[in-house]
């Protein structure tokens, strides 16, 4: 027995009002769970992008396309081991309009290039050789309803007209920063099937390189031969771009950063009112344990002790409430669902540590009030009190 | 009879313990401010291209296409469409129509980090015409045929080169000049670009094509024959809707996903404030054991205690959502510029305050205050006067 | 009552030309002025008066609680009057035992556990505090419900678990404020009883407020405060 769990046993003092505030506090923490991960998902893809890869694309916009003669350009640069071209398809499902994939007409030389995506050799092969194949993302294939073999129908969007395609192979993830939801297929079957006027255009080149440290020097380099050309290009490493990505929703991510913010101050408040609250009741308490012989400090740990005991307790059942609510539930819907924009959406260790650290810390600061003005009372005037 | 306990009894009672009246109110504030404040963003998001709709306008698009960024239509077929006997005619005998080009270029941001979409449109030289309620408010129209441009008065100066004066780039030397603002009426169309529309196409590739069609018909009526003969034609293979219903759905998927989030995050919160509501008024009430009990022994029913704490409870949750509906609306100053899913591009939006949302913001204050305030009243009323006044 | 000068005890409190103002806003409050005072070891003491008296002030000051606004409170050889905070706090927690009206236990800790409270003060071990504990509930009577919770014991058995914890750091000095004031007669009986075995067995000091005039009887002297003076 000493004065920190005596103090911790006071918290079960008052066994409702504790159960509340562990109850509002972890819903709080559950909030700020949700918040922080949905925004370390967002951003899984630029943690986890590879470190050799270069992306090139049009320098003024996303939309224009580059000649196809670049990809040979880009092949001959010293330091480029290999680099493939890929053409956003932007097609959707018939039969369910709103279902949100990403569909990519790609050169065979990418699945060398994007080695994360595992495919069985034999389906890969097959896929080499059937010019209408497709290659689908284990989790788009199940949403999908498609195994091997199968017939799918795309909806073209940017190119128009129903696509027919034949499923050869289902890929899975090496890592985890992995679109499984992606939908592929031969660039050579988009491009004979589209207009003399729009062919031979493609949207990106990815590339890898011999050694990731060069990654700046080289992508200078590609953007400077283009520079002369009609069409420019922007280079940089597979990090920036997603991190370029990622600041066109700066607004929104900023937003949720000032929410999650909003919710420890509303945690605080709720920890604040109830510790408050029991210092008020206890000052004849306190009195009688000034009277004793404990000292101000002795007070101030006992109220500290309190609030930290209920603060531990909130942050503990936030983080073990965030578990089934936002990993296995909201987390495996994004995934399945949402697959390309939340391929990852896994709670991060350090968020969990974060937000228990954070309510220990937020009691300790609730408790700094009431605890000096605890002290500031005089031993006779607590014991006269009624509460 | 019923006798009903003076409202000031309650409402004084709540500024006795100053302190903790303070903190749950201001949970609540915290809750019913930031429903609010999403409600009014998605609301502003709806309003921004709600407005950039006119009710008599009809958009043609390919086919297939979803938005005017992936849509491309040829340049002959745009007389045909605008021929049709639908199609209002201007006083000089021509139709009062325009084929557009639609784009999106990178540009960096002023004032953070990075780069973003900005949408770019070629418009044709009558494009003010069409566009009647567009109004340069700074510097002047861009000649036809050059590479001047205006600028929606939203992006002014949030990206570098976008400002009266200033170039940008729309491609290797080419430099575009911004000689003029102008404004809209607070609709997406003060997001944009605007070029003439051949320098536009020519910079982009994409000689001999629009990306839509608009064209103002005689009246509102005229759609559906208009949409039928020009569907109908698999020549054309072209979709029409009416420019409401286009950002109507340009509109659906941000602020479908901004209200999602809001109030995902505001049922958190507010069952966080619930529980603050909760706490508060049930120490309120431990702590008026004896003046529960007193009463009771007046004469005063349960109904009558029950009534007044839930009262009280309302009271204390509907001072808190004022708060937080008055701090909302100073949200009205903040633009918030995001990217638009459907169009790909940037829009500044502004949050934009409706009766109905505020009215829902209190009754959420006021709902938050009831189920908070349930149990604890309940007690109230349930208390045994007896034991009460003895303080047990 | 006649007083008794209890024989050959030196004084253990020496009170000289005491005062004590206190100040409500700017309006000064004589509660106590220039009083002398002595008690002797081994005394047992009543103090009784009106309300507002000031006997509960003075028994403040005497216990170290409080310090005069004037004068000298010298206890047990300690001039309480130039001590800090700090120093008070340690000659209360070795010198004086405490019991007050309302018992003032700790709900969610045992008989034992509020009995051991005192003795965190000190440097003694786990053990050696649980078995002073259980001594000083031996001495009360109560050892067989050292593992009882507070609401579970009537009001004099409440009352005597707050004088063993008084007595548990074996002080020198106890100070009651209206040790019978909640209980019924029997019970005050009994801690009357207690309070004299303390005394005559234990050679505690003594000093009791009360308004009791059947507790003021079992005292060795019974002292009159009015108005601020010792009568």
């Amino acid at each position: 027995m000493n004065l920190i769990t005596v103090a911790a046993r006071n918290a079960l003092r008052n066994k409702f009002r504790t159960t509340l505030t562990v109850v509002g506090a972890a819903v709080a923490v559950l909030a700020f769970i949700m918040l922080r991960t949905v925004l370390s998902a967002w951003n899984v893809a630029a943690d986890y992008a590879a470190k050799d890869r270069l992306g090139t694309r049009h320098k003024v916009s996303f939309v224009l396309p580059l000649p196809k003669k670049y990809i040979d350009t880009v092949r001959a640069v010293p330091g480029i081991k290999q680099a493939c071209y890929s053409n956003w398809f932007g097609a959707k499902n018939p039969k369910n309009d709103n279902d949100f994939f990403a569909s990519i007409a790609i050169d065979p030389t990418c699945l060398d290039v994007y080695d994360e995506m595992l495919i069985e050799p034999d389906q890969k092969a097959a896929w080499l050789a059937d010019r209408k194949g497709a290659i689908v993302g284990d989790v788009l294939a199940k949403k999908l309803g498609v195994k091997v073999g199968d017939r799918v129908t795309l909806t073209g969007t940017i190119y128009p007209g129903d696509w027919q395609f034949t499923v050869d192979g289902i890929y899975k993830a090496a890592r985890k920063s992995v679109d499984r939801s992606q939908f592929m297929f031969h660039w050579e079957y988009l491009n004979e099937s589209i207009p003399e006027r729009r062919r031979d255009k493609i949207g990106w080149i990815t590339s890898r390189i011999d050694d990731p440290t060069k990654g700046a020097a080289i992508s200078a380099e590609i953007d400077r031969i283009f520079d002369e050309k009609d069409v420019q290009t922007a280079t940089m490493s597979e990090r920036s771009m997603n991190l370029s990505f990622m600041a066109m929703l700066s607004a929104i991510l900023t937003a949720l950063n000032i929410v999650s913010v909003i919710i420890l101050l509303i945690m605080m408040m709720i920890l604040g009112n109830t510790i408050a609250m029991g210092v008020r009741e206890r000052t004849r308490e306190y009195g009688v344990l000034r009277a004793v012989g404990f000292s101000p400090r002795h007070i101030g740990i006992f109220i500290v002790g309190e609030a930290v005991t209920v603060g531990l307790l909130s942050g503990l059942v936030g983080v073990a409430l965030s578990y089934p609510i936002v990993e296995l539930g909201m987390g495996r819907f994004l995934e399945e669902n949402m697959g390309s924009m939340f391929p990852y959406f896994r709670i991060e260790p350090t968020t969990m540590i974060l937000a228990v650290l954070l309510t220990v810390g937020l009691s300790t600061i609730a408790a700094i009030f009431p605890a000096y003005q605890a002290s500031k009372l005089s031993v006779t005037d607590a014991l006269r009190r009624v509460a | 009879m019923i006798l009903m306990i003076p409202l000031a009894y309650n409402l004084r009672n709540l500024t006795v313990r100053l302190s903790t009246t303070i903190a749950a109110a201001g949970g609540l504030a915290l809750v019913v401010f930031v429903f609010a404040s999403v409600m009014m963003l998605s609301n502003g998001i709806k309003k921004t291209l709600g407005r950039s709709a006119q009710p008599d306008v009809a958009i043609v698009m390919r086919k297939g296409s979803d938005a005017e960024l992936s849509s491309g239509i040829e340049e002959t077929q745009v007389g045909l469409i605008l021929a049709g006997r639908e199609v209002k005619k201007q006083p000089n005998g021509q139709p009062d129509g325009v084929g557009e080009v639609s784009l999106v270029i990178l540009l960096d941001k002023l004032g953070a980090d990075g780069v973003s979409n900005v949408a770019i449109r070629g418009v044709p030289d009558n494009v003010m015409t069409f566009r009647r309620d567009v109004k340069i408010v700074d510097g002047r129209a861009a000649q036809p045929g050059t590479d001047e441009v205006i600028i929606g008065k939203a992006i002014r100066g949030r990206f570098k080169g976008l400002d009266l004066g200033q170039t940008f780039e729309m491609r290797k030397n080419r430099p575009a000049k911004v000689v003029g603002v102008f404004s809209d009426g607070g609709s997406s169309f003060e997001s944009e670009i605007w070029g003439d529309l051949n320098t536009i196409r020519s910079s982009f590739g994409r000689e001999g094509m629009v990306s839509s069609v608009r064209a103002r018909l005689q009246d509102p009526t005229q759609l559906d024959s208009f949409k039928l003969r020009i569907e109908q034609d698999p020549q054309l293979g072209l979709l029409v809707m009416r420019e409401a219903e286009y950002y109507e759905k340009q509109s659906a998927g941000t602020s479908l996903f901004i209200t999602a989030m809001g109030v995902m995050i505001a049922i958190f919160f507010s069952i966080g404030a619930m529980i603050g509501a909760m706490i508060t008024m049930h120490a309120s009430i431990a702590n008026r054991q004896r003046e529960i009990g007193t009463l009771r022994a007046l004469g005063f029913s349960r109904l009558s205690i029950l009534t007044s704490f839930l009262i009280e409870s309302m009271a204390l949750s509907l001072l808190g959502g004022a708060v937080g509906a008055i701090a909302a609306l100073g949200m009205g100053f903040v633009r918030f510029s995001t990217m638009n899913f459907a169009s790909w591009s940037e829009i500044v939006f502004t949050f934009e305050p409706t009766p109905g949302i505020l009215l829902s913001a209190m009754l959420l204050a006021a709902v938050m205050g009831l189920v908070g305030g349930f149990f604890p009243a309940v007690r109230a009323a349930r208390m045994n006067p007896i034991l009460a006044m003895r303080g047990a | 009552m006649a007083e008794e000068k209890a024989p050959s005890a030196k004084p253990i409190v020496e009170l000289r030309g005491v005062a004590r103002t206190f100040f409500r806003g700017k309006e000064p409050i004589v509660v106590l002025e220039n009083l002398d005072l002595e008690i002797a070891e081994g005394s047992y003491e009543a103090l009784m008066g009106p309300s507002g008296s000031g006997k509960s002030t003075l028994l403040n000051l005497i216990a170290g609680l409080d310090r005069p606004t004037r004068g000298t409170a010298i206890v047990a050889g300690n001039n309480l009057s130039t001590m800090s905070d700090g120093d008070l706090a340690t000659f209360r927690s070795r010198t004086m035992g405490f019991i007050f009206q309302a018992y003032n236990l700790m709900p969610v800790l045992t008989a034992a556990e509020n009995v051991e409270l005192p003795l965190l003060l000190t440097s003694l071990g786990g053990a050696e505090r649980k078995k002073r504990a259980q001594t000083a509930l031996r001495v009360v009577g109560l050892e067989d419900r050292m593992g009882h919770y507070p609401r579970q014991l009537s009001g004099g058995q409440e009352q005597r678990v707050a004088i063993a914890r008084a007595i548990v750091n074996d002080p020198q000095i106890i100070v009651a404020d209206e040790p019978t004031g909640d209980l019924d007669r029997k019970s005050a009986d009994e801690i009357l009883n207690l309070l004299e075995t303390l005394n005559t067995e234990f050679k505690k000091t003594i000093l009791m407020v009360t308004h009791d005039p059947a507790a003021a009887e079992r005292a060795k002297i019974q002292r009159r405060l009015d108005k601020g003076r010792l009568l």
